[in-house]
């Protein structure tokens, strides 16, 4: 067969065609991109990610089912002594007229694995905005902070994890220093860490300090762990160090996560307005 | 065989090989590594249509890539429709009609493919990338590659590879 017979005016032209199509996808903002995406999303990929929830639902529910029978002990364990801190903590707060805590709502969801170069900076999950998911709902896992849903289909949705070059979260110690957090570069083909920048000088972080989110902006409630500071990574002499942080969830680690649909981000409500603090 | 039949059993190859893809893929290990079977099912679409064909496969299968992972909208439906059209092109010009150098057309295509999603993404600098490029595309290639010649091999007759020359 030929080169020849391969080459026609036809093939030259479908991939002229698809080579402008997929420019132009690369070019038009991110609203229309994220609107294609979802369409194909709500459609053909409908089915394709029913089959993959059901095979992630088989494949980890052997191991889910021990590990939910020891934590399930454990927390029995932490319940009975919760209920004693619980009705101390009522009359704390009657003691301080400090109205009750806002409630979040938490809804879990199945982690959906994609291939592809870039598949570590996104995951699929498989709650959408029929369980209560918004865009910009922080996302954690039993260890911590993991990422954030960028954007929400019925079913499902996609998140943004922290080795996603555009992540940023505003962290803190609990001693008071602040920073902003972001993806470190790789040193290695299995090392994925954070960085802890814009540290004045003055605020010295030792090694293994834990990070928690600070609770700037209106994204990420205040006190989810971050990750432990490793050590420093580079100073600028006199203004400002930053740190190498080693995440406290692995994404590779985790095959579901926990979405925080109703996080706590204002807790100004949970007092009266005449109380005061 | 009519031809009837025989599109109606490569469209079942194919068809297979998109169900591994969501169905069969969680199962084998670290996904950075685990075969690309929806990315094989194009190559092996590729391998025996004309190049236009396979690229408007590529584009079609790049856009549901990139739906399922949009971290750089536009790049994967570039390297997947350029991948399908070099892949057809190539293999009537240069490859011969058999599993050992479709295995090798296909490990080559996993490699073009992550180099120009990196690149036309924006995500080719760094040490990331660099990581990507030197371990985990060569052993997704090399999986890949394994599993599509397993392919050719198991449905021959029906995808009319010559096992023998």
């Amino acid at each position: 067969m030929g080169p020849e017979r391969f080459t026609s005016r036809w093939d030259t032209l479908a991939i002229v065609v698809c080579v402008v199509l997929a420019i132009a996808a690369r070019a038009i903002p991110a609203p229309v991109q994220d609107a294609v995406a979802a369409a194909v999303r709500r459609s053909v990929a409908v089915p394709l990610l029913a089959l993959q929830h059901q095979t992630e639902l088989l494949r980890s529910s052997r191991a889910r089912l021990h590990r939910l029978v020891a934590e399930r002990d454990s927390s029995l364990v932490l319940a009975i002594r919760t209920d004693a801190l619980a009705e101390e903590n009522d009359r704390l707060r009657e003691l301080l007229a400090l109205r009750n805590r806002l409630g979040g709502r938490a809804v879990a969801a199945e982690v959906l694995r994609q291939s592809g170069p870039t598949a570590g900076l996104t995951l699929v999950l498989t709650a959408g905005s029929s369980s209560g998911v918004r865009p910009l709902t922080p996302m954690v896992a039993p260890g911590g902070l993991l990422g954030v849903v960028r954007s929400v289909d019925p079913s499902y949705s996609v998140a943004v994890l922290w080795t996603h070059p555009d992540f940023r979260v505003a962290a803190m110690t609990l001693d008071g220093s602040v920073g902003l957090v972001s993806p470190a570069p790789a040193t290695g083909p299995e090392t994925m860490l954070l960085q802890l920048t814009g540290v004045p000088y003055r605020d010295l972080v030792p090694p293994g300090t834990r990070l928690y989110t600070a609770g700037f902006g209106d994204v990420y409630p205040r006190g989810i762990p971050i990750g432990e500071v490793l050590g420093v990574a580079r100073e600028q002499e006199g203004v400002s160090r930053t740190y190498l942080v080693r995440a406290a969830v692995h994404p590779g680690a985790v095959a579901h996560v926990i979405l925080l649909v109703a996080p706590e981000l204002d807790v100004s409500a949970a007092f009266g307005n005449d109380g005061g603090t | 065989m009519t031809v009837r039949s025989e599109r109606v059993r490569v469209a079942l190859v194919l068809g297979l090989l998109a169900v591994g893809h969501f169905a069969l893929r969680p199962w084998l290990g670290n996904p950075r590594v685990a075969p690309d079977f929806l990315f094989l099912a194009v190559l092996v679409y590729a391998v025996r249509t004309r190049p236009g064909r396979a690229a408007v496969a590529g584009f079609l299968i790049g856009l549901l890539s990139d739906s399922l992972n949009p971290v750089a909208f536009g790049s994967a439906m570039l390297a997947y429709a350029v991948v399908g059209y070099l892949a057809a092109w190539g293999k009537a010009v240069f490859f011969a009609d058999n599993p050992g150098v479709a295995g090798g057309l296909f490990f080559a295509g996993v490699v073009i493919r992550d180099v120009l999603v990196l690149l036309w993404g924006g995500h080719a600098a760094g040490t990331t990338a660099f990581w990507q490029l030197v371990l985990w595309t060569p052993l997704q290639a090399l999986t890949t590659a394994v599993t599509g010649v397993l392919v050719l091999l198991l449905f021959h007759e029906s995808l009319h590879v010559r096992v023998r020359e």
